[in-house]
């Protein structure tokens, strides 16, 4: 099977994910929402006025009309106007993204250069020293809220020690934000040349990555270690060491095979962790996408609503493929599954 | 020359259990047997007998929870039991080699065929790729694959069980070890094919005057294939000697009922249990076969003695004499 | 035991045999243990909490606004003058509130639909392992709160959502048993026999289903209580004055700049807690369960 063949299965298997989930938001939010006419057209409108109100968004159709007309739009590149806003949503989401991506892929990042070698050293020895106590802080890190973590962090960081900045999103007041690039201030300030504001940036961005990384580092140690433990019990282990495989070959071997599970696992990790980033978002006030994503939720902005869910669902579906695309290449067994 | 010396062998699980007791699964209970050059031994008995046990404390490859806590196992003079793990990595996969059970879980699922074949060379002998590269190919088709040439290509995912099963024989042998073990070499295999396969397994055998052991609870394997055997029952060998004595002439009562069950055994899966065997936490003293045997008495209670019939052949029970006959 | 003569022989040999089954468990799985205590000492909070504390969770103290711990108020208080020691404590039956009756809604559609999916296959399955699908590779936590958001802000939404948000996974898990014990001996005789399906199903696939999800229970009601606790935080849901501790850090999150640590610390530690122990639990129940566990190492 060639690689295309395979894309082409794993896309199949995608878009109905996709199309699905963005039909169960648009039921949920649609039919049990409050509709926004009301808080659109003030509390002096007459009934004449809501029903306009409501002709003008669409919503005195069929449902599953709006749906179909919704992803006509949505094909189009056209994601509804925000109600709070009123800009597009699809301009909306493009301005934060980067900034949710920049803390959620550094976070990750460094859990995962965190989390796979604890749990490959855990595994080494398990229920030894090494593992007794990288379990422990990874249960309790497991069980740790985002947010509270976060909360704690600002407190002693910022407010006790006065280490970090003020939480009050991604750059100094008094610093001008670089010209947008990539849209992480970091990068950005550093592609311009200009230290003050990558200084700057770097330090808002200290805190939340460490809360973060954290949070994420968690799971990955736990699973690693599961992974690599399971690798070891297989009867191929068993073979290899009867065969005179020395500890160090064993291990290479057992490395080997745990790696395609592991990138699978931290794969699906991230797929679902763009949501969970808003968390941090929130009491960061780092405003990214998450941090815009649950307002709208709170305030019921459908447009916003349905375009937050839609870039999770896509954003989730990327990393599966990217994913796929790895495991393809180490794996021998998954061309021909 | 003795190539393999197991002298009463012990090995014992340990565990703990949920109510804070320590329990002790004595699953050998002092097993002994020779083997020559060039022998065939056949490990006989039902499952939990402790064969597949007996092959892993010789290798070394025992569960964490087992150990050898008595009895000694030499091989070419040199003792087997508490031999540091790199001394022992230098003599398993080179001199003693073993067919493993489950031949498609049992190959490293991320390198091809030929891969498999030369790292185990390259790992304990001094040789080229290249050089590997031609005993591999050799090797497949001494077992005969069919177009050894591609399979050096596959992976282990794309064989199916008999191919498997070759493959891991190849490995076995790719490396000319002096003492093969076999376990079971045949489960899961049609039945046309498992004389084929052990036919040629023996054949590759003799002709380099190696010696095996074949463990399989078919004693009809052990009559065509086996020099010599011993029958194992929970944890001890009760009979021993060589295959023409014991098969023509068993003294054991269970090797008796083992013998007498071949009509009627269900394929596949060992033979009818007449009775139970012990359990193996709370071992009783003296025979542990007198549960289940028609001649068992008082006299049972202590360890039965060790009855010699001729230069080669011993068995383990109190009723025996050593002039009494097959006809009893 | 000369000293003992008082108690019945029976009551020591059961005493000493229950001693001997927790040392038992807790030597193989330490976590397990803790992971008891740390729930039991939640579940009595959260059943005496009126006789832990003078003062009710919703009483306000007008003249005590946001003071810090001190001798009257052990937890201090928050912004609107109400003792945090006290709604800290009648936190955990919201912990259990919400955990038990999820769980229960996990079990009572998860179970039956992951028997009729493993033992009828086909369609069925297909649909079943697809929807689970789905929901594993989404971030379930947006749907819990759009739904909670949109249908309205009660407790009972809250559980209802988190309830069947997580049935597929006890779904995942039983089928898996059903599979596995379907092409056992244990059905086949059944079958043989003549049972007819349902029975085969309840007598018995069920109780071998049963064991694999019990290690799943726990963690799942951590998980129950971090999603509710995180719903409220961010303002969906459960909503103040209301004694829940993840509003109570939401209202203690205004404070944090400002200095006023103590509102949104302590119900933090007791959620942590709470979850801790529900994981460790869980975790050691998974060890226990695990054959090779009680193997000597």
């Amino acid at each position: 099977m060639t690689i295309v063949e395979y894309f082409a299965r794993r896309l199949a298997f995608v878009i109905p994910l996709v199309l699905g989930i963005v039909l169960i938001t648009f039921l949920l939010v649609r039919l049990g929402g409050q509709e926004p006419t009301g808080l659109l057209a003030g509390p002096m409108a007459t009934e004449a006025q809501m029903n306009l109100i409501r002709s003008e968004l669409g919503l005195d159709k069929p449902i599953f009309e709006q749906f179909a007309i919704y992803l006509v739009n949505v094909l189009q590149g056209d994601l509804g106007k925000s109600w709070q806003s009123n800009s597009p949503v699809l301009d909306e989401i493009l301005i934060r993204i980067t900034a949710s991506l920049e803390l959620l892929l550094t976070s990750m990042a460094l859990g995962a250069l965190i989390g796979v070698p604890v749990g490959l050293r855990a595994a080494l020895r398990p229920r030894g020293i090494f593992d007794q106590v990288s379990r422990a802080i990874s249960l309790v890190s497991y069980s740790v809220p985002t947010y509270w973590m976060a909360l704690m962090a600002l407190f002693i960081f910022f407010l006790a020690l006065g280490w970090a900045p003020p939480p009050m999103g991604r750059i100094d007041l008094a610093v001008f934000p670089p010209p947008t690039v990539t849209g992480s201030y970091f990068i950005d300030s550093l592609i311009a040349g200009d230290l003050e504001a990558a200084w700057s940036a770097l330090g808002h961005l200290i805190l939340p990555v460490c809360v973060f990384t954290l949070i994420v580092a968690a799971p990955i140690i736990k699973q690693t270690r599961a992974i690599c433990l399971e690798v070891l019990s297989s009867d191929y282990i068993r073979m290899a060491r009867l065969y005179g495989y020395g500890r160090k070959k064993v291990w290479r071997m057992t490395l080997r095979n745990a790696l395609v599970p592991i990138v699978t696992y931290i794969g699906a990790e991230l797929a679902t962790l763009l949501a969970a980033v808003a968390l941090v978002e929130l009491v960061f006030s780092w405003g990214g996408l998450g941090q815009w994503g649950l307002n709208a939720i709170l305030f019921g902005d459908f447009a916003a609503v349905q375009g937050y869910v839609l870039v999770l669902a896509l954003f989730a579906s990327i990393v599966y493929l990217i994913v796929d695309l790895i495991v393809l290449i180490a794996e021998p067994r998954a061309a021909t599954r | 020359m003795t190539l393999l010396e197991v002298k009463d062998l012990h090995t014992h699980f340990v565990k703990r259990d949920l109510d804070n007791k320590t329990r002790v699964a004595k699953a050998l209970n002092g097993v002994s047997f020779t083997l020559d050059q060039g022998e065939v031994l056949g490990l006989v008995g039902e499952t939990g007998a402790g064969k597949s046990l007996t092959a892993l404390s010789i290798m070394g490859g025992l569960p964490p929870s087992a150990r050898i806590t008595q009895g000694s196992i030499k091989f070419k003079s040199k003792e087997l039991v508490g031999l540091p793990r790199e001394e022992l990595d230098e003599i398993r996969g080179r001199d003693i080699t073993i067919i493993v059970q489950s031949p498609l879980t049992s190959l490293d699922p991320l390198a091809r065929i030929g891969e498999q074949l030369i790292r185990v060379q390259t790992l304990h002998r001094r040789i080229s790729r290249e050089e590997a590269r031609k005993n591999a190919l050799r090797m497949l088709k001494a077992v005969q694959i069919p177009d050894p040439e591609g399979r050096m290509n596959a992976w282990p995912h794309e064989m199916s069980g008999g191919m498997a099963q070759r493959v891991l024989m190849a490995l076995s042998l790719v490396n000319e070890p002096d003492l093969l073990i076999a376990d079971e070499p045949t489960t899961g295999l049609d039945v046309t094919v498992q004389a084929q396969v052990l036919d040629l397994l023996l054949d590759l055998m003799r002709s380099r005057n190696m010696a095996t052991i074949i463990i399989t609870h078919d004693l009809g394997v052990v009559a065509n294939y086996c020099t010599k055997v011993a029958v194992m029952f929970s944890g001890t060998v009760v009979e021993y000697g060589a295959v023409g004595d014991v098969i023509d002439n068993p003294q054991h009562p269970y090797t008796r009922e083992l013998i007498d069950s071949i009509p009627d055994r269900i394929a596949q899966r060992g033979y009818r249990r007449v009775g139970g065997a012990p359990d193996l936490y709370d071992l009783p003293a003296g025979c542990l076969f007198r549960y289940r045997c028609p001649k068992a008495d008082d006299a049972c209670g202590t360890p039965p003695p060790s009855v010699r019939f001729g230069p080669n052949h011993t068995a383990a029970c109190h009723h025996l004499t050593p002039a009494s006959s097959a006809a009893d | 035991m000369t000293t003992t003569t008082m108690t019945p022989e029976g009551d020591e040999t059961f005493r000493s045999r229950a001693f001997a089954r927790i040392a038992g468990i807790t030597y193989h799985s330490p976590a397990f243990t803790m992971g008891a205590i740390i729930v039991l000492i939640f579940a009595i909070l959260a059943f005496a909490a009126p006789l832990l504390t003078p003062y009710g969770p919703t009483q306000t103290f007008p003249d005590h606004v946001l003071s810090p711990p001190n001798a009257q108020f052990w937890f201090g208080t928050d912004g609107n003058g109400m003792d945090i020691f006290t709604r800290v404590i009648y936190g955990a039956r919201y912990g259990f509130g919400i955990a038990i009756p999820s769980l229960m809604l996990m079990l009572i559609i998860g179970v039956p639909a992951g028997l009729v999916a493993g033992y009828m296959g086909g369609l069925v399955d297909d649909i079943l392992l697809r929807s689970f699908d789905v929901l594993r590779a989404f971030p379930t936590i947006v749907l819990a709160l759009a739904v909670v958001a949109a249908t309205g802000q009660s407790l009972l939404i809250v559980i209802a959502v988190i309830g069947f948000l997580e049935a597929p996974i006890f779904a995942r898990i039983v089928r898996a048993e059903v599979l596995a014990l379907r092409s056992g001996e244990l059905v086949e005789s059944a079958v043989v026999v003549g049972n007819p399906t349902w029975r085969i199903l309840v007598l018995h696939i069920l109780p071998n289903a049963i064991t694999g999800a019990t290690a799943q229970s726990a963690i799942r009601m951590a998980w129950a209580v971090r999603v509710s606790t995180t719903l409220a935080f961010i303002g969906v849901g459960i909503q103040a004055p209301a004694p829940e501790w993840g509003v109570m850090i939401r209202l203690g999150a205004e404070y944090i700049n400002t200095g006023e640590w103590w509102i949104a610390t302590f119900p933090g530690l007791a959620l942590v807690g709470l979850v801790l122990g529900l994981n460790l639990l869980g975790d050691g129940a998974q060890q226990l369960l695990d054959p090779k566990s009680q193997d000597s190492r």
